[in-house]
């Protein structure tokens, strides 16, 4: 009888999976869609109670982000910045995890521990030394401190998930290349690197929401020139009164990059999330 | 010319992994380092290869010092027990890099991968990734890539170990055929000893960081000089009898008939085998040793204790006064329990000296 049981459980059990992925999906799903229709109801709409579903929608909200608020510029600035913290962390942090691999460095367990421990430190901690060493420095308020307030925290995570994908290669295979012919960073680029890719895309699109999300640092380390756009968003919220259209453009606004971002890495993404991509 | 190693030895901290080892390599010859896991025979590969540098001593290949050159200036190729193909590239590409990285014109480079890879029966499996291929196929893979651009010296590392057991006796003889027609030096690591017999024009007997004997594989299996090489080769291995060297009464052994055997002349270099207190062995390798009438003049009186019939030979196992050893004869009457006595094939028996 148990041959008869059998699929009609697993045909249960499979309607079962759908039904809560299809719930948890709504759950999670549903702050992003209440902010996506925000954004498009005009003011009235948006006040509205019970909440319309049908409305005329309306880019009035966009308009006002882009001329009330500056939007373009924190725009610029946040890609500017993030892209450039995103790369050096990467290429620093990358080769730093290469080292830490597979050469003999002295103490270099403790050395990785080090590294990670500046992660334990709360942010909140840094930010009036940053401040005044930024005031000495005369970087206050330029792209250049937050690029390297980025870089620097972007580092210890790159590192330490970096490490873990290097160790996973094989070793021979890059032994194999030393003596093919290839000098060490040779072998590093034509054989180690390529297979890193999903591993180095996994990390970027991390590394790269932490910054580009970062608000704490960047409301205080910045003033006027180098406003990053969730300092913008932030600044929808008024002493007397919350501008819920004006806060969802700027959150849709925020979200799209990378949105597009993990679509264009998504091949990547999914076998470098799932650890030991590379095998033979 | 060929590889010369001069006492190089290798520490890793505190542990002593290759013990000043001395090996004179001749071109075109092929050499196999055999023994046991941990016993140095890799490292000592991996300096020859320069993937590890030595802690002293000097290594030269073809009358060059390359102790401290980078591996890609030593002009040899290297295969590996998990092949270290590379993942992302075809088996085309595979075998065209060391070709690519030399910076080789494509033409050239083209016809000489087509030509390895039907010498190696890969010629079908060019566009596809190693990780479609089978085992033994991603081997013939790691030897085109290391035989494409004729290196003077070819390097292999287990290769073998992580086939089944029947692809790897072809692979034996077809390696074998390949470089020894290609006339390469070669230096190939195992802990097979059935690999080392049937390959090696001379085999490295290797133990705890030393090589203990040197010698081609006949002579290692007829002549091995100590306890350890005598266990590690033959299977059933050779049956050793502790026995002493005294001067002035001769050797006595264990079981005394069988060091009564060793030829006058054997018997004279006893000396140089025994140790401080003049133990050593009489070693006797079982397919030496014949089941004869208990009584008759020469032989040991031994119980059968088990009999095992292989088909084309039988173990014999037997007792002799305490001491078990195997005979290997062909089909016997000798059932368990039965008194035989055990003899030597003339001039068979060998001194043997203590680890």
């Amino acid at each position: 009888m148990s041959s008869s049981t059998a699929p009609r459980g697993s045909l249960f059990s499979g309607i079962g999976y759908y039904l809560l992925a299809l719930i948890s999906t709504a759950f999670f799903a549903f702050p992003i869609v209440w902010m996506t229709l925000s954004s498009l109801k005009s003011d009235v709409d948006i006040s509205a109670y019970p909440p319309k579903w049908i409305f005329s929608p309306t880019l009035e909200s966009f308009r006002k982000l882009f001329t009330e608020l500056n939007a373009m510029d924190a725009l610029i600035n946040s890609a500017f910045i993030v892209c450039l913290a995103t790369l050096f962390a990467m290429i620093a942090g990358t080769l730093a995890a290469y080292g830490l691999a597979r050469f003999d460095v002295k103490n270099k367990n403790f050395i990785a521990f080090e590294v990670l421990s500046i992660r334990m430190l709360p942010p909140m901690v840094s930010v009036i030394p940053l401040f005044i060493i930024a005031k000495q420095l005369g970087i206050f308020d330029t792209p250049w401190l937050l690029i390297a307030v980025y870089t620097l925290n972007g580092l210890p995570f790159v590192v330490w998930v970096m490490r873990v994908f290097i160790q996973e290669i094989p070793q021979s295979i890059e032994e194999a290349a030393l003596i093919d012919g290839c000098s060490r960073f040779e072998c590093f680029w034509r054989v180690t690197l390529p297979l890193l890719l999903p591993g180095l895309a996994a990390t970027m699109v991390i590394i790269f929401m932490f910054a580009w999300n970062e608000f704490l640092l960047a409301s205080i380390l910045t003033s006027s020139e180098a406003r990053t756009l969730p300092v913008i968003a932030a600044s929808s919220i008024k002493a007397k009164a919350i501008s819920w259209g004006l806060g969802s453009a700027a959150g849709v606004l925020m979200s799209l990059p990378v949105v597009v971002l993990v679509l264009l890495m998504q091949k990547y993404l999914v076998r470098g999330l799932t650890l030991g991509a590379v095998k033979g | 010319m060929g590889i010369e190693v001069k006492s190089v030895y290798k520490r890793f901290g505190a542990f002593t992994a290759v013990n000043g080892v001395s090996v004179d390599i001749k071109d075109g010859e092929f050499f196999v380092m055999l023994g046991p896991s941990g016993c140095g025979k890799t490292t000592t590969l991996r300096m020859i290869a320069g993937l590890e540098l030595p802690s002293g001593g000097q290594i030269k290949i073809n009358g060059r010092d390359v102790t401290y050159e980078e591996p890609r200036h030593r002009d040899i190729a290297m295969a590996f027990q998990d092949y270290g193909l590379y993942p992302h590239l075809s088996v085309f590409q595979n075998i065209e890099f060391p070709l690519k990285v030399r910076k080789i014109a494509e033409g050239e480079r083209k016809k000489k991968v087509q030509a390895t890879a039907e010498k190696l029966g890969i010629a079908e499996y060019l566009d596809r990734k190693p990780g479609q291929i089978s085992g033994g196929q991603r081997q013939r893979v790691s030897l085109a890539r290391a035989l494409v651009r004729n290196p003077r010296v070819f390097l292999m590392d287990e290769p073998l170990s992580n086939l089944d057991a029947k692809l790897r006796a072809t692979m034996r003889t077809e390696i074998k055929k390949l470089v020894t027609s290609l006339g390469i030096t070669t230096v190939y690591v195992t802990h097979d000893q059935i690999e080392a017999m049937s390959m090696a024009d001379r085999i490295a007997v290797m133990r705890r960081g030393d090589m203990v004997q040197v010698a081609t594989p006949l002579e290692i299996y007829d002549r091995p000089r100590t306890e350890f090489v005598a266990d590690f080769i033959g299977s059933p291995p050779m049956n050793l009898f502790p026995a002493h060297f005294d001067g002035k009464k001769g050797i006595a052994a264990t079981v005394q008939p069988f060091a009564d055997s060793l030829s006058g002349e054997v018997a004279d270099r006893a000396s140089s085998f025994a140790d401080a207190q003049g133990q050593f062995y009489v070693g006797v390798r079982p397919e030496h040793l014949m089941i004869v009438r208990d009584g008759v003049e020469g032989a040991a009186s031994a119980n059968v204790d088990f009999v095992e019939p292989l088909g084309q030979t039988t173990n014999v196992y037997v007792d002799c006064g305490g001491h078990k050893f195997i005979v290997v004869t062909d089909r016997t009457e000798a059932k368990i329990g039965d008194v035989v006595g055990v003899a030597v094939t003339p001039g068979k028996s060998r001194l043997v000296a203590r680890n």
